[in-house]
């Protein structure tokens, strides 16, 4: 794909915390400044471990003046995470754009709307395919599973950026080169692999979707079994101190009218153990019984 | 040379004297929350109870060892750790685990304190950081923040504080962590950390005093200190990031230092064996 | 074949101590007990034993309670105002019943004093040095075989009996060379604690024994007590129930009358016919020993008292001996210590001080002059 003649190739590149967002990012940024390009970065970043979105936009061009990409405009989004790739995916051009995204799913926290142990989280239910029929060109691969075949889950990225390869026009030695200098010595060649795997995944044609993607999404019922919960208090060491009624994230107990804790609302609590965790007398006991998936 | 993690699920009445509760802390005292943090850890590891000795000073904190169900050892004033530091000598079988309290470690036992982190002898020493001497009645300690009331201090505190695990660190203690009660499988996970360390081990847990302390600076009841100290820690994943969406004064939490010199007790009996090894 | 060396007062101590079956010695240093470190830190490795040089005085002195809580026999040594420091712990280990010897080697005081200089100014202090009521024995070595022999019995004490025991030496006793025979001072038995061996199902570790000395829960052998210097019940855990309490408190100072005559030793030198006795202790009653010679030449009826056992103090040994005597003196390295418990115990009796503390020994000439003016 040629420059733009009027103005920077803009490339947004999306994930959750942990994924390795920036890394990416920061391969595209020094290939293009190996190749002579003014490159302009900009991320927001540290909601590592948590689950939360992290973002990169990276515009190159022989002038580059504004840091972020408008709406509408981004020429390639990569997607780390498959729920992210819908979330961003009105930054592409629609008419020129390419999309590149992981089939997998990282379930962030609050999608757990309902509290209830157990619960369906909220996730797009969109099949790739689905989405497919609504972008100009692109990729939905299962890049995590390829890379898990080649024996390292984090060389997805990689993968990735394979993909990335087809649709910007820097040699694959260029490529090679910079992702070398990146990834620790030991995993250098499985990252290699992994690059060719998806530039050659990506070259089958411009528009592709992994029907067999297994998409490894984490529903709610995977996090948390569904349990039943037993609270116990043992009045006799409860001193009223109200820990338990503040912390409790369901607000399900209180204190009665001789100051000691009790459950008000049994139906609201998770089991989630605050409670027990943080009573300083040692007087809750939450019991958890797993509960046998009811036939399908 | 520590046992193997056990998978069986925490009940904290089996590591407690079921005889001696309810304990005789005040309601919302921080000290039971980390006391739980403590035992789950010696849980997880699968520490048996024989084998675990629990040795106090004296103060709030100290009073924490007589409700563990284990080998427990209720010693003087700032004393612990030379206690310790003898029974871990004596007995390199037995887990040593110190609880102690701010002015117990600090100012009455700061010597002990210092060298325990310099001799690096296979022990855990948890302090109940709480701001004050809660036992006499809420006097000053050397933990105390800046400014605020305490019995001895009826015009605000206008001495300094320590940080401790600054100190444990600067004096060589093989493993420092800080945490607050609010954090409380943190706390378990820093504490099981700090056991398993081959060393001293050094964890500092924020505890309210919410009775005496919380009371006299308006600091709100039980859930509203804990929040507000958890608020008032920079969490480790952050430590290093540039960024800093913090406060710049927030004490860091989380493990703070980690060095693998080598155990004194392991050191002592090697000189011991190679003494023997020429005399024989 | 006998070993007869050269050996001196402190060094005896340790070797007394390592004898009777001393596994953990911590100290610090402090002149003029060192050498019993130093002796310590050379002897304990060879027998795989533990030494330990802690921060301070006190330290060192929670560091052998804490080696003892853990089942060994335990020592540590020191001086004037490292034994004012050791006060705490040295109570803490009587209220709790753990088994330690200390030694103190007595220098001039009162505070850094004369550090090089002899006294025997802590008399008191070992007696009476930390607060409460407690109980605690305090043995005083004469010579260098005595160093080692009542550093033996201090342990056989200590273990069976569950008090801490101080051997309190002057320091001309501590840095005195004897000659001696080690072969004929080793002890022929040595005598440990009774460690608990019953079932752990309801085993309280301050349970009133016939002995009333009860067995020591060892850790690790499953019965996982409790141990504080709270005034407790039998169960180890803290009372402040006013009958309970003192009856807990009784028990521990009553255990060493029931036990008196395992604790009680004194040599008794020519006071069947004695007019004038001198009671006294350490390289005094040396001095004293000598006196009595020199007076007895004089045609003066003197004889000695000296216990070996100062505290508790053998009284009824000190009546026996003084029975038929005018007078009693009693020198000694301060301005009158023990003098006061031998008053207290001889009401009708006229008994007299003698009191030096400029950093000399008393000589027998100072004694038989005092004795001298005592019978005019
Ligand atoms: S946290 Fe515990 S002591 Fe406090 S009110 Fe709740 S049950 Fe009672
Ligand atoms: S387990 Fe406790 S804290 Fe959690 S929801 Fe139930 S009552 Fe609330």
């Amino acid at each position: 794909m040629a420059e733009k003649k009027n103005g920077p190739t803009n490339v947004l590149i999306v994930g959750v915390g942990g994924q390795g967002v920036i890394m990416v990012s920061k391969v595209l940024a020094m290939l293009c400044q190996n190749h002579g390009y003014e490159v302009k970065q900009s991320e927001v970043h540290g909601m590592a471990k948590r689950g939360g979105g992290v973002f990169s936009h990276v515009r190159f061009g022989s002038s580059v003046w504004s840091p972020t990409i408008p709406v509408g405009e981004a020429d390639v989004l990569v997607a780390l995470e498959w729920a992210e790739a819908l979330r961003w995916i009105n930054y592409m051009n629609p008419q020129t754009g390419t999309f590149i995204a992981d089939t997998q799913k990282i379930v962030p926290p609050f999608a757990c709307r309902v509290r209830d142990r157990g619960a369906d989280a909220m996730y797009s239910e969109e099949t790739p395919a689905e989405i497919m029929e609504n972008v100009r060109a692109g990729y939905a691969m299962d890049a995590t599973s390829i890379a898990e075949d080649l024996g390292n889950l984090k060389a997805a990225n990689t993968v990735l950026l394979g993909a990335l390869s087809n649709s910007l026009e820097f040699s694959v030695d260029a490529w090679l080169e910079v992702i070398r200098s990146f990834v620790p010595p030991k995993s250098i060649d499985i990252n290699m692999e992994a690059f060719a795997k998806g530039r050659e995944w990506a070259q089958a044609g411009p528009k592709r979707v992994d029907e067999n993607a297994k998409g490894r999404g984490v529903s709610g019922r995977d996090l948390h079994k569904q349990v039943e919960t037993k609270l116990e208090i043992t009045e006799e060491w409860c001193k009223g101190c109200d820990i338990c009624v503040k912390m409790c994230p369901e607000r399900c107990l209180r204190l009665n009218d001789q100051l000691i804790s009790e459950l008000h609302k049994p139906d609201a609590c998770t089991g989630c153990r605050m409670c027990e965790w943080l009573c300083p007398d040692f007087a809750i006991k939450i019991t958890n019984t797993p509960i046998m998936e009811p036939a399908e | 040379m520590k046992d193997s993690v056990n998978e069986a699920e925490f009940q904290i009445n089996d590591y407690i004297r079921l005889d001696q509760m309810p304990h005789f802390l005040c309601p919302g005292c921080g000290h039971g929350i980390a006391l739980r943090a403590l035992l789950w850890a010696v849980h997880e590891l699968g520490i048996d109870k024989d084998k675990l000795a629990v040795v106090s000073g004296i103060g709030c904190s100290g009073r924490l060892s007589a409700y563990v169900d284990a080998n427990s050892f209720h010693t003087t004033h700032g004393r612990p750790l030379a206690f310790a530091t003898g029974l871990a000598l004596a007995r390199p079988d037995l887990h040593v685990i110190v609880i102690t309290g701010d002015g117990d470690s600090l100012a009455i036992g700061g010597n002990h304190l210092i060298h325990a982190c310099r001799r690096n002898l296979n022990m855990t020493c948890m302090m109940l950081n709480n701001e004050i001497y809660g036992m006499t009645g809420g006097q000053v300690s050397p933990t105390t923040t800046s400014n605020r009331y305490t019995t001895t201090t009826p015009a605000g505190n206008t001495e300094p504080v320590f940080d401790a695990c600054a100190l444990a660190t600067a004096a060589g203690a093989g493993f420092v962590g800080r945490e607050v009660t609010m954090q409380v499988t943190g706390l378990k996970n820093l504490l099981r950390d700090a056991i398993a360390h081959d060393g001293f081990s050094f964890v500092e847990v924020i505890s309210d005093c919410t009775e005496i302390y919380g009371r006299k600076n308006d600091l709100g009841v039980s859930p509203e200190m804990m929040l507000s100290q958890k608020a008032g820690m920079r969490p480790e994943a952050y430590r290093n990031t540039v960024d800093v969406p913090f406060k710049p004064n927030a004490l860091e939490c989380g493990m703070l230092a980690k060095n693998d010199r080598p155990e004194y007790g392991a050191t002592y009996r090697a000189m011991v064996d190679r003494i023997r090894g020429k005399g024989a | 074949m006998a070993k007869r060396i050269n050996l001196q007062g402190n060094q005896a101590c340790a070797l007394g101590a390592i004898a009777a079956g001393c596994t953990f010695y911590a100290g610090y240093p402090i002149t003029p007990s060192s050498e019993v470190a130093e002796a310590m830190a050379r002897e304990l490795p060879k027998i795989g034993g533990t030494f330990i040089q802690m921060e301070d005085e006190i330290a060192s002195m929670g560091a052998a309670i804490g080696a003892s809580m853990g089942g060994l026999k335990v020592m540590t040594a020191t001086s004037g105002p490292g034994f004012s420091l050791k006060q705490e712990n040295l109570g803490y280990a009587s209220g709790a019943e753990i088994p330690c010897v200390i030694i103190n080697v007595m220098r001039g005081g009162p505070s850094t004093g004369m550090p090089t200089r002899p006294a025997q100014g802590d008399i008191m202090q070992a007696r009476w040095g930390t607060h409460g009521d407690h109980a605690i024995i305090v043995l005083t070595p004469a010579s260098v075989a005595e160093c080692y022999s009542e550093t033996v019995r201090a342990f056989e004490l200590t273990e069976r009996l569950r008090v801490p025991v101080v051997v309190l030496i002057d320091e001309v006793i501590g840095h005195l060379v004897e000659t001696v025979d080690l072969d004929a001072l080793k002890p022929s038995r040595l005598v440990t604690r009774k460690f608990a061996d019953g079932p752990a199902e309801g085993f309280e570790p301050y349970a009133v024994t016939d002995d009333m000395v009860p067995p020591f829960p060892r850790p690790g052998d499953g019965y996982r007590s409790h141990t504080t210097g709270l005034t407790h019940l039998p169960s180890g855990f803290p009372t402040q129930n006013p009958s309970k309490a003192e009856a807990a408190l009784v028990r521990t100072t009553d255990k060493l009358d029931l036990h008196a005559d395992l604790i009680e030793a004194v040599e008794v030198a020519e006071c069947d016919d004695a007019d004038v006795v001198i009671a006294s202790v350490g390289i005094s009653a040396r001095a004293g020993q000598a006196a009595v010679a020199d007076l007895r030449s004089k045609g003066v009826k003197a004889g000695l008292f000296r216990p070996k056992t100062l505290w508790p103090f053998p009284e009824a040994a000190l009546k026996a001996a003084t029975k038929g005597a005018k007078a009693v003196v009693v020198p000694e390295m301060n301005q009158g210590q023990m003098v006061l418990e031998v008053e207290r115990l001889l009401k009708n009796k006229s008994v007299h001080g003698l009191g030096k503390i400029d950093g000399e020994a008393i000589t027998p000439a100072e004694i038989v002059t005092r004795v001298t003016e005592v019978l005019a």
